[in-house]
């Protein structure tokens, strides 16, 4: 009796047909000449980079003449580029675009520190990489139990602000950090329940609330730290020990060459945050709530009708949320040991979204994200801090945002939301 | 289970939807429901389910009257209900749909992959319904979303009672006969089976008991043996003529003519293959094959909404495959969407601009680049009453309409003006019995004043009701042209393939067809009623 019927099937990409890939093999193709062009006419054969271990083997240095490693490393992206015009495989097809970008990345930083009296301290900016990938983790892991519960939430950006004033607020009252760290999650929940209701409960547009609560926390805790700028003792800076590890005996571990510094040397701030990464992933996608928020998040109406309370969910999940997200606002304070100042964020709230994006609504590709955001971050500031780089300080801050771009557009291409993902669902519906 | 439904009424507002409906469903039997669109049959099975809440009467399970608050309470009682919209998660795999509600976990509420797979497993043999519980639900064929939704069903703690809402509305031929046979076994082993339909052939095929339900009330209690034309004027509430009168064609010159047309689609496939095929003035030619052989491609091309990789597409004479849409439509092509939500209507436009969307910027419509809103309304008032379109009025939105007032508003508009040629693709799909006879006799009118005709149906009585000449497509070729008194037995050996050359083996799908021999080929296109009125749905919206 039962035939599979096939004849409807919707065809599939074959993975391993070959294909050419000519606007992606032009971009690069031009991308390794002008690399390597550029090498060539502004170059020296005396410019050398130098590499060191800075934080564990302080004699250790790799010096590489920089001419030679940024043409080698054009050469990769033209070898790349070669391959996609002449056909790859489709799944292959990513690999060649991420040695590609590796590649430049490399060229890119070899010349940025190639100037006399500069040396790529490889630890320290590692760690530091780490580090500042925090609040894009924080962020892009509340967009991600938000938004695969369908709904959007755009106010990571006002919900770090309230967790950063309100984590120093508490921090100074109690003169606890760990009663700082509960009072800017219980800060960020409270103000993504006021999403969470009006998205629910109400139906409104969820851009526009998320819009709305920015500007509000944006406006409260500018007004606030007015207020308290008059009263002593109100905002003054709390931090955290800078080796978590040490606390639990741990402490040798930060001696180990390179992963030493990256992974042991850190604050509470980062080891939370890397397992939070594991514990969302795990809840979302091997346990009964994940689940059903993933269903909320794709097909409201089915999840509805095999008796899921659709909204409550998605009220108890945003709430959720914003206690990540409300941490997240601490890391500006108390894990950098910094008193709160006005829109102290800096839109790193948005990035955060577009990490979000980029990890494609799963926490291991955050976590890929976030780490990539963290690193350009990092050599934007490195490269700022000891100025006299041959590239501008205001256009290495654009860095991050442009990796943005070329990840978004380059590597992720179409990613795919939620499909209910800022849908309300009115039970009504069909 | 025993169900018993006495005077079940549902208001909405002032308006009746159920009005005091008595049914019995006996144990092991499968009980027909048949009804026009907007007849009240889905809020009937919204009430059972638990969906809506009855404004009066009362539901009895064997005997005992019972309340549900939600789909839970149904589900728990022994209801599983198939929806008309499939509601299956997309990216979610076979296993984790089944289990949604309910899930199987070690404790702690973590999932147990392999305790969900083995529940599926075993109720896909306890009832012969072949399954992958870790398939991907968005990239199974129709058909088999549908097994995995009955899968669904039945995997309640006690499923005795099974709702099918239109079940075969977005089935191929093979599909449906397929589902049909799954019902009877369902039925021998003892399941209650609810079937909601309005195909009339399917349910003199399956049911033991017809109720029959117009304007929220049960007019007729029938048998399974009681005619076509008998179920049909009992729905419809008049006397219903299934057959369509025309005299023979009188073919002219070419009109549409098309050699070698070769479209590969993004995945690589050929969706059409070298396809050659002419249409002449004043016939209509019925292009017949199973679902997903090319024929939306087919009509895709002719329209140009894709361009062709090689082949060439003339209209009168002159080539048209390198013009846009909208030259074809200015050299007078027609053209009736398979699917009317993607490529038919601007569902959140008024059926007025719907009406006027293919001549919006000419006279009389508009006036120096401004469109002249009384002559647009003035026409869509003509073209309401002439086609018969009930709507509340011209600036309704046309999402509000009923399926098959959407199709006789596209009808409308591409009836509207002077066309050589008309490519009609399911142009009866998802409407009713009434309307469904409206637009056969508009066809054939359409025809006798000259135009050539291409009608692409997947439904083979349409086919035979309708065309001067029959087009077999399969694997994206005319496999064979033969008249209108060509057995039903040769053309469906023909749908399948089996005639054709055997060197032609490249394409993917062929294996599926091998399973089916040429006989039950015919018989699976029998099946399927096309004289059926259908409801509110076609194959591309469902939401999902």
């Amino acid at each position: 009796m039962a035939t599979d019927t096939q004849a409807a099937a919707p065809s599939h990409v074959d993975e391993s047909a070959v294909v050419r890939k000519r606007g992606a093999g032009i971009a690069y193709g031009i991308i390794g000449l002008l690399l390597g062009a550029a090498a060539l006419a502004f170059l020296g054969s005396g410019d050398e980079t130098v590499f060191t271990l800075d934080r564990t083997l302080s004699g250790a240095r790799w010096t590489v003449p920089t001419r030679a490693a940024v043409i080698v490393m054009a050469l990769v992206v033209l070898a790349c580029a070669a391959w996609m015009l002449a056909g790859i495989r489709r799944r292959l097809f990513k690999l060649a675009a991420a040695i590609a970008l590796v590649a430049i990345v490399i060229a890119l930083v070899s010349w940025s520190v190639s100037e006399p009296g500069m040396v790529f301290r490889t630890e320290s900016i590692l760690a530091g990489a780490v580090f500042l990938s925090l609040p894009f983790i924080f962020g892009a892991l509340s967009g991600v139990v938000c938004e695969r519960s369908g709904v959007i939430n755009i106010g990571i950006e006002g919900q770090f602000l309230m967790g950063a004033f309100t984590g120093v607020l508490i921090a100074n009252i109690t003169g606890n950090v760990y009663a700082g760290m509960l009072g800017s999650m219980a800060a960020g929940a409270l103000s993504t329940m006021l999403l969470a209701l009006l998205a629910t409960k109400y139906q409104v547009n969820q851009v526009v609330v998320g819009v709305i609560l920015n500007l509000l926390a944006l406006g409260f805790t500018s007004f606030m730290y007015d207020q308290l700028k008059k009263t002593e003792g109100y905002n003054s800076a709390y931090g955290v020990p800078s080796n978590a590890l040490d606390g639990i005996g741990l402490g040798f571990l930060a001696d180990i060459p390179v992963i030493g510094p990256v992974l042991f040397d850190q604050n509470l701030f980062v080891y939370v945050g890397l397992i939070l990464v594991f514990v969302v992933w795990f809840l979302l996608f091997r346990t009964r709530w994940g689940l059903r928020t993933r269903s909320v998040g794709e097909h409201p109406a089915a999840a509805d009708s095999m008796g899921v309370a659709v909204n409550r969910l998605r009220f108890w999940n945003v709430t959720a949320a914003g206690l990540i997200s409300g941490f997240g606002g601490a890391f500006f304070t108390l894990a950098n040991s910094l008193a709160f100042t006005k829109n102290m964020t800096a839109g790193l709230g948005f990035v955060a979204l577009a990490v979000m994006i980029v990890g494609r609504w799963n926490p291991l590709g955050v976590l890929a994200g976030a780490l990539i955001f963290g690193f350009a971050s990092q050599m934007a500031e490195y490269l700022d801090a000891a100025g006299n780089s041959i590239v501008p300080g205001p256009f290495l801050q654009m860095l991050p945002y442009a990796v943005t771009l070329v990840v978004v557009a380059g590597l992720i291409g179409k990613a795919k939301a939620p499909a209910a993902d800022g849908v309300p669902y009115n039970p009504g519906d069909k | 289970m025993r169900l018993e439904l006495k005077g079940l009424t549902k208001k909405f507002g002032s308006f009746t939807a159920d009005d005091d409906i008595d049914l019995v469903v006996e144990p092991g039997q499968i009980h027909a429901v048949l009804g026009e669109n907007g007849a009240g049959k889905s809020t009937l099975m919204n009430m059972l389910y638990g969906i809506l809440k009855p404004t009066s009467g009362e539901i009895l399970i064997d005997g005992e009257p019972v309340a549900f608050s939600g789909p839970g309470d149904a589900i728990a009682a022994g209801i599983g209900m198939v929806h008309q919209h499939f509601k299956l998660v997309g990216p979610f795999s076979v296993a984790d749909n089944v289990q949604l509600g309910r899930e199987h976990t070690r404790g702690a509420g973590v999932l147990s992959a392999r305790a969900a797979r083995q529940a599926v497993r075993d109720v896909s043999e306890q009832y012969g319904l072949r399954l992958d519980p870790d398939a991907i639900c968005e990239d199974l064929p129709v058909g088999v979303q549908q097994r995995v939704e009955i899968v669904k069903a039945l995997s309640g703690p006690s499923t005795e009672l099974l709702i099918l809402d239109e079940p075969t509305a977005v089935l191929t031929p093979a599909e449906i006969s397929e589902l049909l046979d799954i019902m009877r076994s369902l039925a021998e082993s003892g399941t209650s089976i609810l079937f909601i339909s309005h195909k009339l052939k399917e349910v003199q095929a399956v049911a033991d008991t017809v109720t029959v339900i117009r304007r929220g009330k049960v007019v007729a209690e029938l048998e399974p043996t009681a005619s076509e034309t008998e179920m049909a004027s009992a729905m419809v509430g008049r006397e219903v003529t299934l057959t369509v009168d025309k005299a023979p064609a009188e073919p002219g010159e070419p009109r549409l003519e098309i050699e070698g047309l070769m479209v590969v689609d993004e995945a690589g496939v050929k969706a059409l293959d070298g396809l050659d095929l002419t249409v002449r003035a004043g016939e209509i030619v019925g292009l017949a094959g199973v679902e997903g052989n090319g024929q939306t491609e087919l009509a895709r091309a002719v329209l140009g909404l894709v361009r062709p990789d090689a082949g060439t597409i003339a209209i009168d004479g002159r080539r048209a495959d390198r013009t846009s849409p909208a030259q074809r439509i200015e050299r007078g092509l027609g053209y009736i969407p398979e699917d009317r939500a993607r490529d038919g209507l601007i569902t959140e436009f008024t059926v007025a601009e719907n009406i006027v969307l293919n001549q919006y910027r000419e006279a009389p419509y508009a006036k120096n680049g401004v469109v002249d809103a009384a002559a647009v309304r003035k026409r869509a008032e003509d073209s309401i009453a002439e086609f018969d379109i009930r709507t509340q009025g011209p600036a309704e939105p046309a999402a509000s309409l009923s399926g098959g007032n959407q199709q006789k508003v596209v009808i409308a508009r591409e009836f509207s003006r002077p066309r050589r040629v008309l490519v009609a693709a399911q142009p009866t799909r998802g409407v009713d019995v009434g309307a469904t006879e409206f637009i056969h006799s508009r066809l054939v009118t359409e025809r006798d004043t000259g135009t050539a005709v291409l009608l692409i149906s997947s439904e083979l009585d349409e086919i035979y009701a309708l065309a001067d000449r029959i087009a077999v497509i399969y694997n994206g070729r005319i496999v064979g042209e033969v008249g209108p008194e060509t057995p039903r037995e040769v053309i469906g050996r023909l749908m399948v393939g089996a005639e054709a050359p055997s060197t032609e083996a490249e394409s993917a799908d062929i294996e599926a067809f091998d399973a089916e021999s040429p006989a039950s080929g015919g018989t699976a296109s029998g099946g399927t009623a096309a004289e059926g009125p259908d409801e509110e749905t076609n194959g591309g919206d469902r939401d999902h």
